[in-house]
């Protein structure tokens, strides 16, 4: 075959000349400047991203300020607050010193999250306390977007300056990943602009389809529970307080329920929503132990201590799903999963606590959309 | 990048092929366009050898130019909307079982006693809020 290839170009005649004149050009030009051409296409694709995610960020920001004029009822225009507050960043506490850290961070996030509270109120000065909840989230999906622009846009900018591949590499390895995290949080503004169930709520869904028609109270800042009769235990079930967008404080209030029943809680069930792997349907449902409870770790932190203080076993019942699922607006497999999850806690009341235990049920998640 | 700084607004996506790259698509393609025009010249006047060099670079013209498009194409499909997908809200009347289903307004939230049983006197109640199932086979 070579030799017939290579009669295309034989080396005396004048165009045959320019032909390999032209090859051992490109082939020289190729041996000096392939990283400089593999940096220029990764930078053409990284800038494509771009693109689309200042479009979505874009979006997100006037979103926010359309909602917040609708809701709100502002009396000027809330463009610069929300401007402001899109740049709003946490300063995490040191961890040299590890001992002690979670109660700082946990002062830091209450601190955060009266701010953005008070913040919301003044912008939106009509809105109800569900509303002001529903504008805290949608505020806040529209900050991450933000956040993910303006990291994206520097690795980008400082890589075309230094044209280093290693700099660029940085950021167009984990592009796709990010990517799936920027569609999640687009599909957040609808949802938390309208006050719809997201992908996260499917926990306090659970809980809530537990509690609905039981007389529920307080039980901790943006906790309410109900006593729940189920096969001759007591439940005391949780969750947050909805149907505003609201995570509310499970540590605290399952501290608060320990202590109130002093002893007689034999079992502490926690339903929440879990990242599936690739390959695994969403709404399986999986048992385990432990506190199933994201975040930065404070209240999961707080379950344990008080689970641990009472020697009460934590069992988890985790619904799986995507990324993608889990601000976006419920899917209906997801909603249907939270029946799923209710048989599984059924079953593990029945296999391991006996009658006239006291078992806790914990419904974690964003509770937007979902009463009780 | 145009227009990725803070001030520089625009950089919007949708954006094709830019008036020099046009320029060379359309230089490649004339020249790419005569050198096969050239080849099967020298096809007829029997110089296969020098047919086979036109033809050579009349193909690579026009590889390059579907490359070239193909780039283009790329960066203008990334244009990427916030998704709007449709939800569905569903009542159900406690005391007769009247199932009614409609698209989500603002205010609907899961237990909430909305709108009266237009078969008996009780009030309807929203016990499922969700992605309408299409949506997924849609996309």
């Amino acid at each position: 075959m070579f030799p017939s290839v290579g009669q295309l170009f034989p080396p005396n005649s004048d165009i045959g000349m320019v032909m390999q004149m032209l090859f051992s050009l490109t082939f020289i030009i190729y041996l000096f400047y392939a990283q400089r051409i593999q940096s220029m296409t990764m930078l053409r694709q990284i800038e494509g991203t771009l693109r689309k995610v200042k479009a979505i960020r874009d979006e997100g920001r006037s979103i926010s300020i359309q909602t917040i004029n609708e809701i709100g009822k502002p009396t000027s225009d809330p463009t610069p607050d929300v401007e402001r507050f899109l740049e709003h960043f946490l300063i995490p506490p040191v961890s040299l010193d590890p001992a002690g850290i979670v109660g700082k961070l946990e002062q830091l996030l209450d601190v955060r999250e009266n701010k953005f509270e008070a913040e919301v109120r003044a912008m939106a000065p009509s809105a109800s306390d569900s509303d002001v909840n529903n504008l805290e989230n949608l505020l806040e999906a529209a900050l991450a977007l933000n956040i993910y622009y303006k990291v994206i846009r520097h690795f980008y900018l400082l890589g075309k300056k230094t044209m280093n591949i290693y700099v660029i590499m940085q950021i167009h390895m984990i592009l796709p990943m990010i990517m799936r995290e920027i569609k999640a949080f687009s599909a957040a503004l609808q949802a938390f602009k309208e006050g719809m169930p997201i992908g996260d709520g499917v926990g306090a869904l659970t809980a809530a389809k537990l509690m609905h028609g039981h007389p529920w109270k307080e039980v901790g800042k943006d906790m309410v529970a109900a006593q729940v009769p189920m096969s001759g235990r007591t439940l005391v079930v949780m969750k947050a307080r909805g149907p505003g967008g609201n995570v509310g404080k499970p540590g605290k209030a399952i501290q608060n329920v320990l202590n109130e029943w002093k002893g007689r809680v034999t079992a502490i069930i926690m339903i929440d929503a879990a990242g599936k792997l690739e390959g695994e349907p969403t709404g399986d449902i999986a048992e385990g132990v432990g506190a199933a409870i994201g975040g930065a770790g404070v209240q999961k932190f707080m379950i344990e201590e008080a689970a641990k203080a009472h020697d009460v076993p934590l069992y988890a019942v985790a619904i799986k799903e995507d990324i993608s699922h889990v601000v976006a607006p419920m899917e209906e497999v997801l909603f249907d999963a939270a029946d799923k999850a209710l048989e599984t806690v059924r079953r593990l009341i029945e296999e391991w606590t006996e009658e006239d235990d006291v078992v806790v049920i914990a419904g974690i998640g964003n509770t937007v959309g979902i009463a009780q | 990048m145009d227009g990725m700084g803070e001030k520089g607004g625009a950089g919007y996506p949708g954006l094709s092929l830019s008036w020099t790259t046009l320029i060379v698509v359309v230089v490649i393609g004339v020249f790419s366009i005569f050198s096969l025009y050239m080849g099967f010249q020298a096809y007829g006047s029997e110089r296969p050898e020098q047919a086979n060099y036109y033809i050579i670079i009349g193909t690579t013209g026009f590889a390059v130019m579907g490359y070239m498009f193909f780039r283009a194409r790329a960066l203008t499909s990334t244009r990427l909307e916030v998704p709007r997908v449709y939800v569905i809200t569903t009542l159900e009347c406690p005391q007769c079982g009247l199932k009614r289903i409609r698209e989500f307004t603002r205010g609907d939230y899961v237990f909430k006693d909305d709108e009266p049983c237009t078969r008996c006197e009780g009030a309807m109640t929203i016990n499922r809020i969700h992605r309408r199932e299409e949506e997924k086979a849609k996309r």
